[in-house]
């Protein structure tokens, strides 16, 4: 009974000492997360390129292609675990790029199974223009239940 | 504009997936309005159960004010409206990471009366559950007390088995039982408040109620896997204590209840046997005795029964076969020993824990995660049993967690070094670049221009105040005016003769029809050039805007780079730091999983050297015997 209660002792003084630790090590990542942002993609040339869906019934993601001013900068391919946590609200950070001040266009290619299992493939283009500060794209895939097609779409973020 | 996202919100979810609320998940919250793409980001991680890049991702988003919990100077102060949410959300990663003292904190300053009280309760109830799980019993009581009392039925039951739990686990049995013995009702909640109410009492010394409590337990009828394991415990126990009070024929009851396979029946098996025993009834004991035979050797009932078998045989004067059992006992308990000696050195190597994790992808973090399957090996099937264990799992769960924490410090350290390469380049660049731009920008007088178009302001307001429409004439225009006014100027013009006059008039039409075409296209010429001047003036602001970003930049730079680099060089003995004291924990976490591990193990080695050193006596006694036979018969 004493050897448990020693045991149980030694465990919770572990615990507390592993309990302070990763805090220390999340903020310490949290100040490498933003130091490398800021390094790499410093505010004034930083677009970012969010993935989203909205239902996605009429259409299973396999891929997204991205091209800026006609040169192809990101491939991704999601993991059915990511696209899971894309159909329950979550957003993926799928691009970030240092653009120059001035007007851009993007075109994303989503491939994927669209409506009864069959091979999908569609673009959605965008032209925009890259001022001074951050910029976020977000590249929506939504349902349109009237033709029980997936409908995509390119919006620009403040 | 901004853009809105309807995310139902995740902390609901977090709770609702720890506690297996699935009805009550659908019957949620209304949907929170998500005003920010790297809000939906944290989630993205989070549905993913990845806690970690989870939450460094929403404490770096708090940190820019991007989800700020207060707006910085300059900026709209309800840049984030749902900072609360943000901040229950960290505190809901936190608790699935596992981090639960943190999240603690969190809700402690969170948790008021404006947020649901549903969510609240089950907040405050999921921590006290983690506590007690983890041994922080003073925590667990104080995070019940939270809880409000419109509870709803289900989580108000498992709060009141909770507590009981609390109690048992203090020490306060009278507490416990005080709180278990009226429970109401006939869900499953009541066959465990039962078993909990048995256990107390037993522990408090009252053994006859308890035994008629257990009783009543193994004889419900299971509906689930949970149940018919609960029923089993409950026979075992109560046909155990039976045994204990000396009533074997009483305790055969309860024992032959227990299921033939499952994780109490080689209790059972051995315990139905020592109830036949007791009555001297060795025949019929040795029948579960020898079931046990065949099955795994770790189990101390399986061991007890090589034992118990040679014990009854030798009762029912099957002597030769008696010292045959104790042989092969003495033998296997040998050659266990053995394995027990090789996996102790294993174990005390240390290489053992990390190939538990091995085969692990380590792509989710947090308080879920379980050792489900032991890797293949000797040791695996000593430790198997550990695992349900909740000291030796969390233990566990912290060591997994410190690998990844290791992981995760190895990866920044290499990218702080890269990081630190291209902050130089970037300097060395724009050092290289600088004389040149200073020199170009020496060249550009804007001054002067700006001087030269407030001169040309000033000029055409004279122009136009005077109505000059001639100041406005083109070259052309102005050259011909000029031929015009000298020639009518010349001498000979004044004569008084016919010829003179006609040229006279001539010119005068000729001047005429030149000062009207300038007076004429005067506001539009005027007009034109302002504008010219006004988009001139405009260039030149625009000019002056570039120069001052210029200049501010020049200024910055040395600045920024100064900034950037104290943190890129500074990060860097962080994480040394960080990686070290990680490794320490690591190592002690690792001794506290061996020193658990190599203890059952070593427990396990002194039982069977009990075992050993009782079969040996056994069999002396029956060669003794044996011997003395033969020699009286000589006699």
């Amino acid at each position: 009974m004493e050897a448990e209660a020693q045991s149980r002792e030694e465990f919770r003084s572990l615990d507390e000492n592993v309990q302070d630790l990763k805090k220390e090590v999340l903020d310490l990542n949290r100040d490498l997360f933003l130091l490398e942002e800021e390094l790499l993609f410093p505010a004034n040339s930083q677009v970012a390129f969010f993935i989203s869906m909205d239902v996605g019934e009429y259409f299973e993601l396999d891929s997204v292609n991205l091209k800026i001013d006609g040169k192809e900068v990101a491939n991704y391919l999601y993991t059915e675990r990511e696209v899971g946590a894309l159909v329950r609200g979550g957003v993926h950070r799928m691009h970030m790029a240092n653009l120059k001040t001035g007007d851009h266009e993007l075109i994303a290619v989503f491939t994927g199974k669209g409506p009864h299992t069959r091979d999908y493939r569609r673009g959605a283009t965008i032209s925009f223009n890259k001022g001074i500060g951050a910029k976020y794209m977000e590249l929506e895939i939504t349902d349109r239940v009237k033709k029980q097609q997936p409908e995509f779409e390119i919006k620009e973020w403040e | 504009m901004r853009q809105r996202l309807f995310i139902v919100v995740a902390l609901w979810l977090c709770f609702s997936s720890a506690v297996q609320t699935a009805q009550a998940a659908k019957d949620g919250p209304d949907p929170i309005v998500v005003e920010d793409p790297h809000y939906g980001e944290v989630l993205f991680y989070f549905y993913q159960e990845d806690y970690f890049p989870a939450i460094v991702r929403l404490l770096a988003a708090q940190d820019k004010w991007r989800l700020g919990t207060e707006p910085g100077e300059g900026e709209e102060p309800n840049q984030f409206e749902h900072a609360n949410q943000a901040e229950l959300l960290l505190g809901g990663l936190y608790l699935s990471y596992g981090h639960h003292l943190e999240a603690a904190r969190i809700f402690e300053r969170l948790l008021a009366d404006n947020v649901d009280p549903e969510i609240r309760n089950r907040t405050w109830f999921f921590l006290a559950k983690i506590w007690l799980q983890r041994g922080y019993l003073d925590e667990s009581q104080n995070a019940l007390s939270n809880l409000s009392d419109d509870l709803p039925e289900n989580l108000w039951r498992e709060a009141q088995m909770l507590q009981s739990q609390i109690f048992i686990n203090s020490g306060q049995y009278d507490r416990a039982i005080a709180l278990l013995q009226d429970w109401k009702g006939k869900t499953e909640w009541s066959s465990y408040a039962k078993f909990n109410l048995g256990v107390a009492l037993v522990r408090s010394g009252h053994v006859e109620a308890a035994a008629e409590i257990l009783d009543e337990l193994g004889d419900l009828n299971p509906f689930n896997e949970e149940l018919t394991s609960l029923r089993d415990k409950a026979n075992l126990a109560l046909g155990y204590s039976l045994l204990q009070d000396g009533q074997p024929l009483a305790a055969k009851g309860p024992l032959q209840r227990v299921r033939l396979e499952g994780p109490f029946s080689n209790k059972a098996l051995l315990g139905v046997g020592w109830a036949d025993a007791e009555v001297e009834n060795y025949r019929r004991a040795l029948v579960p005795w020898m079931e046990l035979r065949g099955r795994d050797l770790l189990d101390s009932a399986v061991q007890e029964s090589m034992l118990a078998i040679p014990y009854a045989l030798a009762k029912l004067d099957s002597i030769s076969q008696a010292a045959d059992h104790y042989l092969n006992a003495i033998e296997a308990f040998y050659e266990e020993t053995n394995r027990i000696d090789r996996t102790i050195g294993f174990i005390e190597s240390g290489a053992v824990f990390e190939e538990f994790l091995a085969d692990d992808p380590l792509d989710s973090t947090g308080w879920y995660w379980r050792l489900e399957e032991l890797p293949e090996g000797p040791e695996g099937r000593y430790l198997y049993h550990l695992l349900a264990t909740h000291e030796f799992q969390e233990g566990l769960k912290n060591y997994r967690d410190l690998y990844y924490l290791h992981e995760n410090l190895d990866r920044w350290q290499a990218n702080v070094g890269v990081y630190a390469n291209m902050l130089e380049t970037r300097l060395q660049a724009y050092e290289e670049r600088l004389p040149r731009v200073e020199a170009a920008l020496g060249r550009a007088d804007l001054d002067g221009m700006v001087d030269r178009k407030l001169e040309f302001d000033s000029v055409l307001n004279d122009i136009e105040q005077s109505d000059d429409w001639l100041a406005l004439a083109s070259r052309q225009e102005f050259e011909m005016w000029g031929e015009i006014t000298g020639l009518e100027n010349t001498p000979a013009l004044a004569a008084n003769i016919p010829e003179a006059e006609e040229v006279r008039d001539k010119i005068l039409l000729l001047k005429g029809v030149l000062q009207w075409r300038l007076e004429r296209d005067f506001p539009d010429r005027l007009w034109r050039l302002r504008r010219d001047v006004r988009k001139t003036g405009e260039a030149l602001v625009e000019t002056q805007r570039a120069r001052r970003k210029i200049d501010d930049t020049m200024r910055n730079e040395p600045l920024r780079f100064e900034d950037l680099s104290s943190r890129v060089y500074g990060l860097g003995p962080r994480i040394d730091g960080m990686k070290s004291r990680v490794a320490n924990v690591m190592q002690e976490q690792g001794g506290f999983l061996k020193s658990i591990a190599v203890g059952e193990l070593q427990a396990q080695k002194q039982r069977l050297d009990i075992y050993t050193v009782q079969a040996r006596f056994a069999l002396a006694a029956i060669y003794d015997r044996a011997a003395t036979t033969v020699s009286e018969a000589s006699q």
